[in-house]
């Protein structure tokens, strides 16, 4: 399959179409909302049922084979905002606050690109493994921290790097609803194994494809009605949230390959890499840095770089690992 | 009926702004608050609350007119340069004073 069949695959699956129905509907002003309690919902159901296989998944293969790539998706982690902090600080002079802010939200993960990634491999029926949701589950924290200490020190609050705003954006951080759930669910799916699987597969496996389908026509709409802000960003950041995914993604593919990925997994690596997040980030920079504009972060991780990582990015990414895994 | 005179102190604000906001209200001495979700448009645009990103809360809260003072001198000094908000307190009687 050559690489515009890859795209043609990605464009075509539901969870996709979904999504752009989503755009279309914002764009044209329909009266369709979803309550924000099914929001919740769908969140809830997609974590916990991509953390729970995720669980069983390293049940199965031990964690002998998980804790070295998992190092890798902490170390990118780490590193993302650091030079995303720079690019954005000295190229793009943007705020040393808001450079902090965006630098946390490209370096932390969005689950549902993930699941997207997940979806995506399965249309063209590549195996990858499914213990690649613990990758998801630590790469949330790491980027978010290394965020507010760049935010504090610019902010030249040394002093109060461990006030209290950030003891709560940390704990925000760690135990907020995303990284619980993730984290809670692989810790259920790994103590119930195979056994377990069975007994909550027609809930969590069967349905998720349609829930997803419901989750993406609502990203949709929330994505495209912040479009109109747009404007307010300007250029740099508009390129920015283009660039830094294909430059993540493709550190991510490497650092999959290095650490013996599957195909289908240093794919996966490469959407968590390239992600941004905008479900723990942006809750945690409001909390700890709240002089940064939401504005700039929100909608460059989801008018930007979101939808570009659904469209282009994840066969993007797969067409990458793909090259990759063909060198001897 | 006995009324007395008391401060009711009403903040909209973006629902992220809720742990720094109910925290305040427990440092100036409220003794409770009643929060809701709204949604609505204001300077800052449109806040849809189809997530918690971009919802508003508003919060509703009885007490004594020093504190209603204290809780908006606050509000301005702190919280207007960060969060996008609007206070305002108006006049209410109760019944139970001892209750604010």
């Amino acid at each position: 399959m050559d690489f515009l069949d890859a795209v043609r695959a990605n464009l075509l699956s539901p969870a996709v179409l979904f999504f752009a129905l989503g755009i279309v509907a914002a764009l044209v002003k329909s009266d369709l909302k979803f309550p924000e309690p099914l929001y919740v919902t769908l969140t809830i159901y997609l974590l916990v049922a991509i953390g729970f296989k995720g669980g069983v998944a390293i049940s199965q293969a031990g964690l002998g084979v998980v804790w070295l790539p998992a190092l890798a998706a902490i170390a990118l982690g780490v590193l993302i905002p650091i030079w995303s902090y720079s690019i954005l600080r000295f190229a793009g002079r943007l705020r040393a606050v808001d450079a902090a802010a965006i630098a946390a939200h490209y370096g932390s993960v969005s689950a549902v690109t993930f699941i997207a990634g997940t979806n995506f491999l399965r249309q063209i029926n590549q195996p990858y493994e499914s213990y690649t949701s613990a990758f998801l589950a630590v790469m949330e924290s790491p980027a978010i921290i290394v965020g507010i200490l760049l935010g504090r020190v610019s902010l030249g609050e040394r002093g109060a790097i461990w006030g209290q705003a950030t003891r709560l954006a940390l704990r925000e951080a760690v135990f907020g609803r995303s990284v619980l759930l993730l984290v809670g669910s692989l810790i259920i799916g790994g103590l119930c194994g195979e056994r377990g699987m069975a007994s909550v597969e027609g809930f969590f496996v069967t349905p998720f494809q349609g829930v997803l389908g419901l989750f993406l026509l609502e990203m949709g709409m929330v994505a495209a009605r912040r479009l109109e802000d747009l404007k307010k960003v300007g250029l740099f950041l508009l390129l920015f949230g283009i660039g830094a995914p294909i430059i993540h993604g493709g550190l991510g593919a490497v650092a999959g390959k290095l650490t013996g990925l599957s195909l289908g997994g240093t794919t996966l690596m490469a959407v968590l890499a390239a992600s941004a997040s905008y479900i723990a980030a942006p809750a945690a920079m409001r909390l700890s840095l709240p002089e940064a504009s939401p504005t700039l972060y929100l909608t460059s991780a989801l008018a930007i770089t979101f939808p570009f990582n659904i469209a282009v990015g994840i066969p993007t990414f797969f067409a990458l690992a793909r090259w990759l895994h063909a060198m001897p | 009926m006995n009324t007395h005179p008391m401060k009711l102190v009403t903040i909209v604000c973006e629902a992220l702004a809720r742990q720094p906001l109910t925290q305040l209200l427990a440092e100036t001495g409220a003794h409770g608050y009643t929060l809701f979700t709204v949604e609505g448009s204001g300077t800052q645009g449109r806040r849809t609350a189809e997530m918690e990103e971009f919802a508003n809360i508003q919060v509703e809260v009885i007490v004594q007119p020093a504190v209603a003072e204290q809780l908006l001198v606050r509000l301005e000094r702190e919280f207007f340069p960060r969060y996008a908000m609007v206070a305002y307190e108006s006049d209410v009687r109760v019944l139970r004073r001892e209750k604010f």
